[in-house]
């Protein structure tokens, strides 16, 4: 077993992205993302009078929102419950927290997109003033703060540890940033309640901004699309792909430097979780299917052909397979549970299915045109994507992966005093005839 | 587990096998006392069928009331079983160990207590018999399968199997040390019912597989029946406020904050009944204010949204609905009385460490949650159907009878009688598992402290 010196030695990670190939990864993310910025700008120059060229937009803002947002979560999550295997776990989901400044920003433009509240069905009722505009910005820079203050607890021991450790510039800044932790028992005491506090915060600005974000960006803008299940599916979606996009970051840490602590424990772990949270994904989708099928009212007939069955049929068979079927299908099996490439292959089938889903969803909302109707008397047609739309979603989705690389590259991509703290709390002992671990509960 | 206290084996066995072995005059007494309200239960229930339903309070267009309120109520209560039991088994959540039989005992009564309403709301329960048997296929009319009378039925007896097979699993170890504790005519039923079991390695792992096994295939059964109750209600147009994409998932959730509420009042019951404060202990108790916390959050979530959706559409009907429900006498009392002691009150008293290490407030909290999820249900139903007519002169203010009143109380009687006869033949802690968490408990040492620790379960 290592020691606490060689641990904190080695995830400091004196060669950690001095590789030739990491700098060609940044390349090329900074080329697509260049081209994202780019379709973004000739899109922007078009103006927002017409909604329906925006659904691809908006689908992209809702994707990295719905994948990225809900990452500091499974962190958040794991530590509340106590979860012994979360050590090496939690910095590569909260280190998410990054995308959401960019993701903000992308979100902004889209407030031209959405009419005032007044005078159609809203979740805002009859609100005075700044709905849905004012509250839903407000809202979703809170959680983007609430998530950098979360990674600033989390980091400070580790930015410590690099001021002591480190030199040059990252030694100047670890030195700016942690210029006061000391590691005394009252820092980490206020540490700990600061995880707690910020967590809890978090989780509620989370389901808020999902809430917000979903009605107002979606649901509000098809005339009749009244759906009480909407808001949570759109959630829970967020946090399925969350545990989804923390298992293929691990994966790809563990593929990049070849990382020791990031174990078949915390897949297996994370498998069970990512299988219970697609069951859940089909449960609420099917209660909300199931209520409008079977009521045959002639909206909730134009709403399930405008989602699911209609012009985005294609998008929602490749969610709905990908989202369920190919996930329950993989982590059903044991063998594959325990595995390390059946949870990633499953997280990955997730990751790419939720952006079908998102497209079903948005792109098809945008594409209604009248949102002060009451009820929607026809399916508009299917919006495919143009050039500009893919640069978009491809280049915005690559500037993602991006920060999050640059994020990775500065602080440690796994949780330097979390694992030191698991090398003091788990022994591993003879019991009866068969070793086992032994896990040692302070508190 | 912080404040285990050491204790031997044979120590456990006589502790937790007190109630089996043993009867104390207060058993009579209690016994006697739920018998008579379960008498006077029984009672109304054969008048209520010699009468008719004319001696309820239904009446056209509220022909749903208290009878299917208490029926979604004890289906929601049963839910406690498998969220503790089987969700925190598949955990391996260490302080589930002296709740988890006491929560899939009460499951399994209250379940069976809730497919009485139905039968009794039929009023002519044998009536509802000739849709099964002797069935006319001359006329070739066939049972209806869509019908909420074939899936409810399914569903609960599915839940109910499902639920029983899991206790008898979970009891066989135990039911082996009370054989090996009793004599005579106790130690020949033990015999029979333990089915052999000796505690061999191969017995030991077939127990442990067969619980695993049936804790994942029961939680599905688990979500499907609480939503299949809430599709009765879901699927229907014609009253305001039920025809809700929410509904299945605010039920079960809603199912599940009752019901873990109910686990807790009987914890704190049996720990002061039976005197066992070594095993269910102040710590339970805040991790189970904790998990309940998080519930009753994510409940509260679904209540707003479900309420929210209502009025988001600006319908006329949803809105006076909505506007009676808050505002109206005296359904508004409901209202207030349901949400101040459903969250506002027991939610903000746990986020206080002292609060949840405290029994008795553990206990009228969780009663008090109790309470308020009755009057939810009731809100939910009774309210749409009472004004389910446009024109006004069709509208009907509902009020529960004397005999529907005596019938629901001795339906509590039911659940809490089976409690206590289960309580007398079988412990109502898991002694094998309270043992399990004794071996896998010990200490290790961090620094010059040493630390309470637990072997990781595979």
């Amino acid at each position: 077993m290592a020691s606490s010196q060689e641990v904190t030695r080695h995830l400091l990670g004196g060669g950690r992205g001095r590789s030739p190939s990491f700098w060609l990864l940044v390349g090329v993310l900074t080329v697509l993302f260049g081209a994202g910025v780019v379709g973004l700008i000739i899109r922007l120059q078009g103006g927002f009078h017409e909604r329906s060229v925006w659904g691809y937009y908006a689908a992209t803002v809702a994707y990295l929102l719905t994948i990225t947002q809900g990452a500091p979560l499974v962190a958040v999550a794991l530590r509340l419950t106590k979860a012994d295997w979360r050590r090496p776990v939690t910095r590569a989901a909260e280190l998410f927290t990054v995308v959401g400044v960019l993701n903000f920003f992308l979100f902004l433009p889209l407030l031209a997109l959405v009419p005032s509240a007044q005078g159609r069905s809203t979740v805002w009722l009859q609100w005075p003033w700044g709905a849905p505009h004012v509250w839903d910005t407000l809202a979703w820079a809170l959680l983007v703060l609430c998530g950098l203050a979360l990674l600033y607890t989390s980091v400070l021991p580790d930015v410590a540890a690099a001021r002591d450790g480190a030199t040059g510039f990252r030694q100047r800044v670890s030195a700016w940033l942690a210029s006061h932790w000391q590691g005394t028992e009252r820092q980490w005491r206020v540490q700990r309640g600061g995880l707690v506090l910020l967590g809890v915060f978090y989780l509620m600005l989370f389901v808020l901004v999902h809430t917000l974000f979903s009605s107002d960006f979606a649901m509000s803008i098809v005339p009749g699309w009244k759906d009480a299940i909407f808001p949570p599916f759109h959630a829970l979606s967020g946090l399925q792909s969350a545990v989804a996009v923390t298992v293929v970051a691990m994966y790809l840490w563990r593929r990049a430097e070849g990382q020791p602590y990031l174990g078949r424990d915390q897949f297996w772990a994370l498998s069970k979780v990512l299988f219970a949270l697609s069951l859940l994904w089909f449960y609420f989708w099917f209660a909300q299917f199931l209520t409008m099928w079977y009521g045959r009212l002639p909206i909730e007939q134009t709403l399930l052909q405008l989602l699911m069955v209609g012009p985005y049929r294609v998008p929602f068979v490749l969610a709905f397979s990908l989202n369920f079927l190919v996930p329950f299908f993989i982590l059903l099996w044991n063998p594959a549970r325990k595995s390390i490439l059946g949870p990633t292959l499953a997280a990955t089938s997730i990751l790419v299915g939720t952006l079908f889903d998102r497209i079903r969803i948005y792109v098809s909302a945008y594409s209604v045109e009248e949102s002060a109707a009451h009820i929607l008397e026809q399916v508009p047609a299917t919006r495919l994507p143009d050039g500009v739309d893919i640069l978009m979603v491809v280049g915005l989705v690559a500037g993602a992966v991006l920060f999050y690389v640059l994020a990775a590259r500065l602080i440690p991509p796994i949780a330097i005093w979390e694992v030191k703290e698991g090398l003091y709390l788990r022994v591993e002992r003879l019991f009866l005839r068969k070793g086992v671990s032994v896990v040692g509960k302070p508190e | 587990m912080q404040e285990r206290r050491d204790t031997s084996f044979p120590q456990i066995n006589q502790d937790l096998l007190r109630g089996v072995i043993k009867t104390p005059i207060w058993f009579w007494l209690v016994l006697g006392a739920l018998g008579m309200v379960v008498l006077g239960g029984a009672g109304a229930m054969g008048y209520l069928f010699y009468v008719g339903l004319g001696l309820t309070g239904l009446n056209w267009p509220v022909m749903w009331g208290a009878f299917i309120t208490t029926f979604v109520f004890w289906v929601g209560i049963s839910h406690a079983g498998v969220m503790l039991s089987a969700i925190l088994r598949l955990t391996h959540a260490e302080w589930r160990r002296p709740a988890t039989r006491a929560a899939e005992v009460l499951t399994v009564f209250s379940l069976a207590t809730a497919a009485l309403f139905p039968i009794i709301h039929v009023g002519r329960p044998w009536r509802a018999l000739y849709w099964i048997f002797p069935y006319d296929f001359a006329r070739g009319i066939w049972p209806n399968i869509r019908s909420p009378l074939i899936w409810d039925p399914a569903a609960i007896f599915t839940y109910l199997t499902g639920s029983s097979l899991f206790v008898y699993i979970a009891l066989l170890p135990d039911l082996a040390a009370a054989r090996d504790h009793t004599t005579g005519w106790r130690h020949t039923l033990y015999s029979v019912i333990s089915l052999g079991f000796r505690g061999t390695a191969r017995q030991w792992r077939l127990q442990v597989m067969g619980g695993i096994l049936l804790s994942a295939l029961i939680l599905p059964v688990f979500v499907s029946v609480h939503s299949i109750v809430s599709w009765d209600f879901g699927m229907t147009m014609a009253v305001s406020g039920w025809h809700v994409t929410i509904f299945a998932p605010y039920f079960v959730i809603g199912a599940v904050h009752s019901g873990v509420a109910a686990v807790v009042t009987l914890l704190a019951l049996m720990r002061w009944v039976f005197g066992w404060q070594d095993y269910i202990r102040r710590e339970h108790f805040d991790a189970l204010g904790r998990l309940m916390l998080v519930v009753s959050t994510a409940w509260l979530y679904f209540f707003f949204m479900e309420f929210l959706f209502a009025l988001y559409s600006g319908e006329s009907a949803e809105i006076a609905l909505r506007e009676m429900q808050v505002f109206t006498p005296p359904w508004s009392y409901f209202f207030i009385t349901f949400l101040l002691t459903a969250y506002f009150i027991p939610v903000p008293l746990w986020l206080f460490r002292g609060v949840r290490r405290s029994v008795p407030l553990m206990f009228l909290t969780s009663l008090s949650v109790n309470i308020g999820m009755w009057l939810e249900r009731f809100l939910i139903f009774v309210p749409g159907l009472a004004r389910k007519q446009v024109f006004t002169f069709d509208w009907y203010t509902y009020r529960p009878s004397a005999v529907e009143i005596t019938i629901i109380a001795a339906s509590f009687a039911v659940v809490a009688l089976g409690v206590l006869l289960f309580s007398k033949f079988f412990p109502l802690v898991p002694i094998y598992d309270v043992k399990e968490g004794e071996v896998f408990s010990t200490r290790i040492e961090v620094g010059r402290r040493k630390v309470p620790a637990v072997v990781r379960e595979e």
